[in-house]
């Protein structure tokens, strides 16, 4: 009994090594909340379902990765004031497009931390969350009318 | 009541040796298979089970194909690798899959499809875990492209 108080993580520090790639996917499921919180004021009612199951799931993901931060003596990286979409957001299309993206962001942020670990659990988090983004972002992709409505490789970086 | 334990160690130490020399002669065992190589068959079978579903069921055609293509690159990206690790006797060529006859019916050919990403997306997420770096990556992504097909044919 050497320890008093556990971490909340088990006590699993992150390697140094994962810290940056945990960190980048930790910005892009900061930038994910900030663009489904811009994006529903554009989209019909009918899409009120999936903004807040996204909504939920980001910022569920977000808090977890922050403590798995903390917990490992690293500051989680802050959310930007406010992000640049890569196309204005106006309507319902443009909305659709710029939540594929910030979906499809998030797959590239958790498959490069796949990369970047040995830890067991750590990759099993990074799949999980990988996965359920490729999810969405397909979702998105239906809803936008876009084909093919996914990649074969969701996450793997453009080449 | 304390015997036990040290006569247990006293006997670890005494079959060591014993182990060691068993394992030498075991040297001639071929090497455990590729784990990515049940990954990639895997892939080649969905591949073709889709391009026949698409082919039978017009209702189902355009998805199928989506399925048939995404899953045609998982087998060819795995195989890659397989090869790449352990370079193939060039008679080793992989065998084709077994011709399928898809299940008459939208409904069953669809189910057969859907069972078959979600078997594929367990595969691979069992996969991860354990395997080299980049090899995590690449197996991620094809159990999150299946868990994504998935939502193509929902």
């Amino acid at each position: 009994m050497r320890h008093l108080v556990q971490p909340s993580s088990g006590g699993k520090k992150l390697a140094a090594d994962s810290v940056d790639a945990v960190q980048s996917a930790l910005g892009a499921e900061h930038a994910a909340l900030w663009v489904y919180g811009l994006v529903s004021a554009f989209l019909p009612d009918a899409f009120n379902a999936a903004v807040a199951e996204g909504t939920t799931a980001h910022r569920a993901r977000r808090d977890a990765t922050e403590r798995l931060l903390a917990d490992s003596g690293q500051t989680p990286r802050p959310a930007e004031p406010a992000y640049v979409p890569p196309q204005p957001v106006k309507d319902q299309k443009s909305a659709l497009a710029v939540l594929v993206v910030a979906e499809a962001d998030t797959t590239v942020g958790w498959r490069a931390v796949l990369e970047r670990t040995d830890d067991a659990n750590l990759r099993r988090t990074a799949l999980e969350a990988l996965t359920v983004a490729a999810v969405r972002a397909t979702r998105w992709r239906r809803a936008a009318g876009e084909v093919p409505a996914t990649p074969a490789f969701p996450g793997q970086p453009a080449k | 009541m304390n015997f036990g334990r040290r006569d247990v160690l006293r006997a670890g130490a005494l079959l060591l040796p014993l182990a060691a020399a068993v394992s030498c002669t075991e040297q001639e065992e071929p090497p455990p298979p590729d784990p990515l190589a049940a990954l990639a068959a895997q892939a080649r079978a969905d591949a073709a089970t889709a391009s026949a579903v698409a082919e039978a069921v017009p209702a189902l055609a355009d998805r199928a194909k989506a399925v048939a293509d995404a899953r045609g690159e998982h087998a060819a990206a795995l195989q890659k690798e397989v090869d790449r690790a352990r370079p193939p006797a060039s008679s080793t060529k992989a065998a084709p899959p077994a011709q399928t006859s898809p299940p008459k019916g939208a409904a069953a050919a669809r189910k057969s499809l859907l069972d078959a990403l979600t078997a594929a997306e367990q595969a691979a997420a069992k996969v991860v875990p354990s395997v080299e770096r980049y090899r995590a990556g690449l197996v991620g992504s094809v159990a999150a492209g299946c868990a994504s097909l998935r939502e193509v044919l929902a």
